[in-house]
């Protein structure tokens, strides 16, 4: 079998479990919280549209991309070696004849697909709720699609930044959330060059964004949680996101092959 | 004959625990039986052949080709694994039909395979229920039948009879040896010797990572004799049937239980001792209340062996 059809062949087998299993029921129910929340601000808001409807899209924002995505990808990515090795499934694909590496590129495309319809029916209901007075105004599907491109990327990103950890180490998860919910939080709003060492320096910099002093107009007051200092340019963004994507899932398909999993007995 | 699976002194560790050392075997077609007991490094062997491990030292290959990260190999390769595991969400259906995709067939080939493979393991009727609802019989059967569902060449079973009720086994043995009649490799594992003995006459015996024995039933057999036994008596005069046995050449120790009820006989003879002790029993009207072999087990025979 060629290495394109094992990926293919992997990718169906996983997006088919992946989709069965109660992991995947949990995270899609902890996508609803942004739904609710659009449907409470939505009333709250009586129909209007204007400022509190673009400060509480920010706020989704801040939701999906520096928590769904990030344990989204936390959960799956590691689990793309850490899983079979705890569940001693392993067996079941390392003696079928597929390449090592069509296992791991397989399986971190099948959970990034599931995790991006997750992410995506979770933000088109929330921000279409949220901006419902809105629905005519072709800016605003230029935004979600804008909002939904980054979360796409950032989705690639971290699973292959976790997906490589979850080769390397036995608890992976734990390594993942300090790396998720510490170093990405924090060291962002570092200044200099030390804010580049984080994925979500690069997806904030694709974000649209409008510093406080810019027209005062709305969003303002949560612009501190997308604070942007320095942004990269959008393409170099994409570039290094692409990159690290790219490097990370090599890297982990290349330790895969040579590296030895044992069970622990 | 080509030897199909080959060792060439292979060794293996887990840090400093030594799982198999300096293995030198060659394995023909037909059924070979590799027996030991838990631990004996049956398992660390099976993993190598089927390339989940790497060699620390030496080689195994498979008619000739390196089992480690070649998958071309693993295409003739049936793997039935030992440890009780699946993707529990699933159905029996699904398991075997999806693991079915990795072989590069059709559709309509993998939904062929995967109901003949159920239906020769019996589950056509339960093949749509979750594997998590099986039992462990019906588990067996579905690592089974993913095993064989591609029609491998070669079949690497790791203890695929335990959990299996007798009719199971039964079945599963007769199952194995048809493979056996189409020319196929077969290596089979476990730590029961019956079960063993009912699949081939070709054994390796295997104990503490190491070779100790290679052979047909009749020369395992004769290692076997070769170890002296213990027998246990419980009767209602002990001292009465000991007095009996003094005289008997077969027997090379005696001893008195603490209960005081109880007579261990150690011998090499085992089926003498037995045809004697029922002629004295019915001569000098002893009540036997239990016989029993506290040693008769294949970790003593191993234990026996390495000793020797």
């Amino acid at each position: 079998m060629t290495g394109a059809n094992a990926v293919r062949q992997v990718f169906g087998f996983f997006s088919f479990l992946g989709r069965k299993t109660g992991k995947t029921r949990v995270f899609a129910i902890l996508g609803l919280i942004p739904v609710a929340l659009a449907v409470i601000v939505r009333i709250v808001l009586h129909g209007r549209s204007g400022l509190m409807a673009a400060v509480f899209t920010e706020v989704l924002m801040v939701f999906f991309l520096q928590f769904y995505i990030v344990i989204l990808a936390l959960f799956y990515g590691t689990s793309v070696t850490a899983e079979e090795i705890e569940n001693r499934t392993l067996t079941y694909l390392i003696t079928r004849p597929i390449p090592k590496p069509a296992i791991i590129l397989g399986k971190a495309t099948a959970y990034a697909v599931l995790m991006f319809a997750m992410v995506g029916v979770s933000l088109a209901l929330s921000f279409f709720i949220m901006n419902a007075a809105r629905l005519s105004d072709p800016d605003l599907y230029a935004t979600f699609f804008r909002y939904l491109g980054v979360l796409g990327l950032g989705i690639l990103a971290y699973t292959a930044f976790f997906t490589f950890l979850g080769t390397v180490l036995k608890r992976a998860i734990i390594v993942g959330m300090v790396f998720g919910f510490g170093w990405e939080n924090v060291i962002q709003y570092f200044p200099g060059s030390t804010q580049k060492l984080s994925i979500v320096h690069y997806l904030k910099s694709l974000l649209p964004y409008h510093p406080p002093s810019v027209g005062g107009g709305g969003g303002r007051g949560v612009a501190l949680l997308l604070f942007r200092l320095e942004p990269t340019t959008p393409l170099a963004a994409i570039l290094i996101l692409a990159a690290v994507t790219a490097g990370l899932l090599a890297l982990a398909c290349w330790l895969f092959r040579v590296k030895e999993y044992l069970y622990e007995d | 004959m080509t030897a199909v699976i080959a060792a060439s002194h292979l060794s293996k560790w887990y840090g400093n625990v030594l799982g198999l050392n300096d293995v030198s075997l060659e394995i023909e077609e037909g059924i070979t039986g590799l027996l030991g007991p838990n631990g004996a490094g049956k398992s660390t062997f099976m993993k190598l052949i089927t390339g989940q491990m790497k060699p620390a030292i030496g080689s195994v290959t498979i008619r000739g080709r390196k089992a480690w990260n070649d998958p071309d190999v693993y295409q003739g390769i049936g793997f039935c694994p030992e440890q009780d595991v699946f993707y529990e969400d699933v159905t029996g259906w699904e398991l075997v039909t999806g693991l079915l995709r990795f072989y590069g067939y059709s559709r309509t080939e993998i939904r062929e395979r995967a109901a003949r493979a159920l239906d020769v393991v019996d589950l056509t009727a339960d093949k749509d229920r979750l594997i998590r609802g099986y039992s462990r019989g019906m588990r067996q059967r579905v690592k089974f039948a993913q095993t064989i569902a591609h029609d491998p060449d070669i079949l690497i079973l790791d203890e695929p009879l335990s959990g299996l009720d007798p009719l199971g086994k039964r079945k599963l043995i007769k199952l194995i040896k048809d493979f056996k009649k189409q020319g196929r490799t077969v290596l089979v594992s476990s730590h029961v010797l019956p079960e063993i003995e009912a699949l081939t006459s070709q054994i390796v015996l295997i104990h503490q990572g190491k070779i100790l024995a290679q052979g047909d039933v009749p020369f395992i057999r004769e290692l076997i004799e070769a170890h002296p036994h213990q027998i246990s008596v419980r009767s209602s005069d002990p001292r009465a049937l000991a007095a009996r046995f003094v005289g008997e050449r077969s027997i090379q120790k005696m001893t008195f239980g603490a209960d005081g009820r109880t007579l261990v006989v150690e011998t090499h003879k085992r089926d003498a001792f037995f045809s004697r002790l029922t002629g004295v029993v019915l001569e000098a009207g002893i009540a036997v209340e239990e016989i029993s072999s506290p040693d008769d087990n294949l970790q003593a025979v191993f234990e026996y062996l390495v000793g020797k």
